[in-house]
């Protein structure tokens, strides 16, 4: 497998996460392996809301299990630094249902 | 295999890729890998009014596992390949 | 001599292998089906349809009467590939 592939090329940027119950945690990504479980560094949980603004949870050092995850975004840092959270209303995601 | 190498065939297309968790997401097809996890670039989302979660996100990698379909380009499907590929992974397992 | 070989039907892949190139109906994981003609597929039942239908059913209540609402969305797709985890059943060629 090339090193294109995978999660290799997101090693120490900026990643968000969603999980297969709908949170979205956003971190470093410090190292991963095989079956996608991965260490997520200064991490923060952003949780979206139909009636408030998008509240973040700082969570630290994290491990996420690869079996949990769903999606992994590279983040865009400029326009991750545009969006205003606080206006920000959205349902949370659906879970993923296997 | 049969897939893994029939979406290596579609790098560089645009593909849709509907999620078990409703999401939709569309995007370049990048890369695969042997669990048909699947790497996109520039993706869209489908209603990104409801789904603002993926906002500053232009590039990602979803799990092949929470794929539920995969909405392909109709040019690229040759269905004679396929068929001809089917028959040939049914007989040798 | 091949052509037998290929007829016979001894386990439950032989019967979708015969139903290569025919239209097959596919029920799937949360009240979803699918119509199509069947393209692909492996040992995991993952595959390509191609004029697919796609029915997905949910039901509603409602609030006042409690009476539950059955609503069926209907979309069209040129082609798809279907991940297999998500397949209950497939059944060979409509006859309708």
């Amino acid at each position: 497998m090339s090193n294109e592939a995978g999660i290799r090329p997101y090693v120490d940027t900026t990643i968000s996460v969603i999980t297969n119950d709908g949170r979205s945690i956003v971190g470093v990504l410090r190292g991963f392996d095989q079956t996608c479980n991965l260490i997520l560094d200064e991490c923060h949980e952003r949780v979206y809301s139909s009636k408030a603004g998008v509240e973040q949870l700082v969570l630290g050092l994290y491990v996420i299990r690869g079996d949990n995850i769903a999606v992994i975004g590279e983040v865009d840092e400029e326009l991750d630094a545009q969006l205003d959270f606080d206006s920000l209303r959205a349902e949370p995601l659906q879970p993923v249902t296997h | 295999m049969l897939f893994y190498s029939y979406f290596k065939t579609l790098v560089g297309k645009e593909i849709t890729v509907d999620l078990k968790n409703d999401l939709s997401i569309t995007g370049t097809l990048h890369s695969v890998d042997q669990y048909l996890n699947i790497k996109l670039n520039n993706i869209k989302l489908a209603n990104p009014a409801k789904y603002p979660h993926m906002l500053s996100v232009r590039n990602c990698f979803i799990r092949g596992s929470v794929v539920r379909y995969v909405q392909l380009p109709p040019g690229s499907v040759d269905v004679e390949l396929l068929h001809d590929a089917t028959r040939r992974e049914a007989r040798g397992g | 001599m091949a052509e037998e070989a290929d007829a016979t039907v001894k386990e439950p892949l032989d019967l979708i292998k015969l139903s290569l190139d025919e239209r097959v109906y596919v029920k799937l994981k949360g009240d979803r089906e699918l119509r199509g003609k069947l393209h692909a597929y492996d040992q995991h039942l993952n595959m390509i349809l191609g004029d697919v239908e796609e029915v997905v059913t949910s039901v509603d209540i409602d609030e006042e009467t409690f009476e539950e609402i059955v609503r069926t969305n209907k979309r069209m797709l040129p082609y798809l590939f279907l991940r297999g985890d998500g397949v209950i059943l497939v059944s060979p060629p409509l006859r309708s």
